[in-house]
């Protein structure tokens, strides 16, 4: 039949149908199952607005967990123009609420975008002003949680801690040198809304924000506390240009307190000049450190040998030739004849020149660029200096000899502590820091700790030994003798340095300094404090730094639980110092016999009755001569 | 006895209705945004079921012979109709296509009775002239020749889809009627000059290839259908959203109640979706062939064959473009897109074959 062909193609179309109807049945199949994910993921994204929700920003909190740096919960203002029905009156209740004119809160209202945050007005609202937004009930107007950044020891250690800006975004400081650890991943409400923004009727996605990781510093904030103190009082007494102090273990580079003044309040660092703000002066400041730098060309000279600090004797004669230069000694008149103990005690420049010119410039700058001047010490704070030392060809005799007593070179603080340290810790110079441990931020388990870091090895353990007991015998006999506290052995070195102004010295312009250690047999702690230029006063390292490193020093005693020394040593009187006598014991002695004990302290009686039943300071006790004691008479 | 192949119209019946279901589902969003009346598209689409109706059972009552002496007229009224359409004033642009009249509250669309009235006049022509069909020249170039100038004409307006349909649909008539296969071969050759063609006038249409080939690339232009497409097929995953719970039909699908109402059928219902809308049509589709195989006379046979080998190219055509399997290319898909004149060619073309059906059963 001629239907035969006809028949046969219809049938083909047939089949070529089915096959197409198959093709695209497992193309739907495709789409719906195995690229399901990647459609969904799109899908998703397309469809879902996403409300912000920050993460908390770490803690940053001493080494026993006292905390310096935490968040306040404050909420802001979001809203979604196209949830929002009657935008007028939206627009004019916000205004009214936030303090704000109509015509700005109109431009959020109105905008058109798909989140606007209201920004600055409606940033980190307190209670008051997010209860009376949320008690409005608005459409398509949102409180999303922000935390606010709250320093609750105001300007303590603010210098160190930094600061951070209204996004909470580590601007200066640790905020920002730690920021990627300190902030929090952000997380989000995610809703579902159509393609012109209505919000549609499907649950919500809560993508929780992670917490930044807590930060636990080496600092003891109660000798922070004392720190603070101290420079406060300097500054009321002295009204100096800067102060500074540090405090560091010296066995291990840990800083314990480090602070300056002029320092600022972080919780409103708006109100402080940019200088202020970011300069970090115990690490940023370089200045002619004056003697307490001959604590490094003595240490050369032991370590050398080329001085014998009891046998051999040095004549001052208050000044010495140094080619054409002639570089006096500080004291009118010289020292005259001394042992180079005493050169020490004294402080005595052209004994040091003499130090300096046995050691030869070779040596003398080799120790300098052992014990870490010159190049940063790396310090885990950003903006510091790396002080000027003199390039060693072109140093002749006269900078050989004024760098031995700490003239013509320039140096940080940071560094002057990092060096002396090792000079008394038996040699081991560490590299300083200021962060002990990354915490994880429910549970405050170390996820990271950093322990501390030997750069190198600069002298031997006897040298040290020997810098630590001429350092001593300076405060006990020598011009740090301001510092001794009775009881304990404290070592140390004052420093007066003129300063320089366009390359010419200033007069009666001086950083006068202390350096500090205790106990000097086997240092706990070291003190570093300088003040510029005080006013009214003989501006001298031993009468304006060392009373200031005595008192931190004092209060590390009990901070620290520092223990008091069997073999202290005894201060060498001058004649117009009160001496420091132990309380005899007076419980259980009749009045009678009270004047034959009495050595020299000043008897207050309470009560009645003949014999002695209390005293208000333990015997043994040692306390200066002339103070009061009270004791308790009973029968 | 003379009985109409029930079945067949059962099939169309439920197509229709679940169709409706669809069309209310995807269109209710837009409609009450646009008209504040969701069921807007709803009840004109409900309107036209009904004249559809009621006329295919005025067409149901018609031998079909009645085409065979009016194919001619019929074929000339629609040239006309074609022409005026181009007309401005008297046509009306929709969608950048000038092929529309609007009458009161209903738009025609002329190229949709030109498909149908070619469909007749290529089978009277063949059913006629099958021994010269062996002759290209004499037998194939007079019928293609009437075929490109309706083509060209519909490309004037321009509406690519429907001029493409009716150019494949004659050349599927040839195919049955019994050309040499040789002939095909030249023609899709000469197919693939013409797309070439008409590419270089119009530039856009490369875009749409291209953006066929990965749609990602220019996501929010020629790529957007077809992402869009898919984000509403695949998140619905193999068991669906759920009736009337579409997400891509929320603004982001534009107009997904025409030629992407397979997608929000597909996100509402997952893989039942495409069995139920396959599975009808390929039960329509084998009802008709079965009808064309078992036609006594060559007219009503090819007839047949045309309407079905029509309604088959769209489907596949509209659901490959659906899936992302060929570029969009703008063709509905019959029986369940919302659109009139479309729906009442459609059941004019089943009553046309439940007729053939009646008379035809052996």
């Amino acid at each position: 039949m001629f239907f035969n062909i006809i028949h046969k193609r219809i049938k083909i179309f047939f089949i070529f149908v089915i096959i197409m109807f198959i093709i695209i049945f497992l193309k739907v199949i495709y789409l719906q199952v195995i690229k399901y994910n990647k459609l969904k993921n799109g899908a998703d994204d397309l469809w879902s607005r996403e409300l912000p929700i920050e993460g908390d920003r770490g803690l940053i909190y001493d080494r026993n967990l006292d905390p310096l740096a935490t968040n306040l919960t404050t909420t802001s203002l979001v809203l979604i123009p196209n949830q929002i029905k009657d935008k007028e009156l939206v627009s004019s209740k916000l205004a009214d609420i936030l303090n704000v004119s109509k015509e700005d809160m109109d431009k959020h209202v109105y905008k058109k975008t798909s989140i606007e945050r209201v920004h600055p007005e409606g940033r980190k609202l307190g209670f008051d002003v997010s209860n009376k937004i949320s008690d409005l009930k608005l459409d398509g107007v949102y409180l999303v949680k922000e935390a606010k950044r709250y320093y609750p020891y105001n300007n303590n250690l603010s210098q160190v801690l930094g600061f951070v800006g209204i996004d909470n975004q580590g601007l200066s400081g640790l905020e920002l040198n730690y920021d990627e650890y300190l902030k929090g991943k952000s997380g989000s409400i995610k809703y579902f809304s159509d393609a012109k923004g209505n919000k549609l009727d499907i649950s919500e996605i809560y993508n929780e924000p992670s917490n930044g990781m807590n930060l636990m510093l080496t600092i003891n904030n109660e000798l922070q506390k004392s720190v603070e103190r101290e420079l406060d009082n300097a500054v009321l007494k002295y009204n100096p240009e800067h102060a500074l102090a540090i405090a560091m273990d010296p066995n291990t580079g840990e800083i314990l307190a480090m602070s300056s003044r002029p320092n600022f309040d972080p919780n409103n660092y708006k109100k402080y000049d940019t200088e202020t703000l970011n300069r970090n002066l115990p690490i940023w400041m370089s200045y002619e450190p004056g003697s307490t730098f001959k604590i490094i060309t003595l240490s050369a000279s032991l370590e050398e040998k080329t001085i014998d600090l009891y046998k051999d004797t040095f004549y001052d004669s208050g000044h010495i030739q140094v080619e054409n230069a002639k570089i006096k000694c500080w004291k009118t008149g010289g020292h005259h004849a001394e042992t180079f103990l005493n050169v020490v005690e004294n402080s005595c420049n052209p004994g040091f020149v003499v130090m300096g010119q046995k050691l030869g410039k070779e040596r003398l700058f080799n120790y300098i660029n052992k014990f870490g001047f010159g190049i940063k010490t790396g310090i885990d704070l950003s903006g510091e200096a790396s002080g000027i030392m003199f390039n060693i060809d072109r140093v002749g005799p006269v900078e050989l000899a004024t760098t031995s007593f700490g003239q013509g070179v320039s140096v940080t603080p940071i560094q002057q502590i990092t060096a002396v340290s090792a000079a008394i810790n038996g040699g081991y110079l560490y590299k300083p820091y200021i962060v002990k441990a990354l915490l994880e931020p429910e549970t405050n388990t170390q996820i990271k700790t950093y322990d501390k870091k030997l750069v190198r090895r600069v002298i031997k353990e006897e040298t040290s030994k020997e810098v630590r007991t001429a350092l001593e015998s300076v405060v006990t006999n020598g011009t740090g003798r301001n510092a001794f506290i009775d009881g304990y052995r404290v070592g140390g070195k004052t420093g007066t340095a003129q300063k320089v102004n366009n390359g010419i010295y200033m007069t009666g312009n001086y950083i006068v300094s202390f350096i500090g250690f205790m106990p000097s047999d086997n240092p706990e702690i070291i003190v570093y404090v300088a003040i510029d230029n005080p006013k009214g006063v003989v501006q001298y390292g031993g009468t304006v730094a060392a009373p200031i490193a005595r008192n931190i020093l004092y209060d590390s005693i009990s901070i620290l639980n520092i223990k008091k020394s069997k073999k202290a040593a005894e201060k060498k009187y001058q004649f117009n110092e009160k001496k420091y006598i132990e309380v005899p014991n007076f419980v259980g002695k009749n009045i009678s016999e009270l004047g034959k004990i009495n050595n020299g302290l000043l008897i207050e009686y309470t009560g009645t009755g003949k014999r002695v039943i209390y005293q208000s300071i333990k015997s043994k006790e040692r306390v200066l001569e002339g103070s009061k004691i009270r004791v308790l008479l009973g029968d | 006895m003379k009985k109409i192949d029930y079945k067949l119209l059962i099939a169309v019946v439920i197509l229709t209705l679940f169709g409706l279901l669809m069309i209310y589902s995807s269109s209710s969003v837009w409609a009450e945004y646009k008209f504040h009346d969701s069921f807007r598209y709803l009840k004109l689409q409900s309107i036209f079921f009904i004249i559809s109706l009621i006329i295919m059972y005025i067409v149901i009552k018609i031998d079909y012979t009645y085409y065979l002496k009016k194919a001619n007229i019929i074929l000339i009224i629609c040239f006309l109709l074609l022409l005026l359409v181009l007309i401005p004033g008297l046509g009306v642009v929709r969608n950048g296509s000038r092929s529309w009249f609007k009458l009161g509250f209903i738009a025609m669309q002329p190229s949709e009775f030109m498909k149908l009235s070619l469909i007749i006049f290529t089978s009277k022509y063949l059913s006629n002239n099958l021994k010269e069909i062996k002759s290209i020249i004499k037998g194939v170039i007079p019928i293609l020749f009437i075929t490109i100038l309706a083509f060209l004409l519909i490309m004037l307006e321009p509406d690519m889809g429907t001029g493409l349909i009716i150019l494949v649909t004659t050349i599927g008539l040839l195919f049955v009627s019994g050309v040499e296969l040789s002939f095909f071969v030249k023609i899709m050759i000469l197919g693939l000059m013409g797309l070439s063609g008409l590419i270089i006038i119009a530039p856009y249409r490369l875009n749409r290839i291209l953006s066929f080939i990965n749609p990602f690339n220019d996501p929010l232009g020629t790529g957007f259908q077809a992402i869009q497409s898919m984000y509403a097929i695949g998140p619905g995953g193999l068991f669906g959203t759920g009736l009337f719970k579409s997400i891509q039909k929320q603004f982001y699908l534009p107009e997904p109640q025409t030629d992407f109402i397979f997608s929000i059928i597909s996100e509402e219902f997952g893989i039942l979706g495409s069995i139920i809308v396959l599975g009808l049509f390929a039960y329509i589709i084998y009802r008709i062939i079965k009808t064309a195989l078992k036609c006594n006379d060559l007219f009503s046979k090819f007839l047949c064959f045309g309407i079905i080998f029509q309604l088959s190219i769209q489907i596949i055509l509209n659901l490959g473009v659906v899936t992302t399997l060929f570029p969009v290319t703008g063709v509905t898909l019959p029986f369940l897109s919302y659109g009139g004149s479309s729906l009442l060619i459609t059941y004019i073309s089943i009553g046309i074959i439940l007729n053939i059906s009646k008379n035809n059963v052996n």
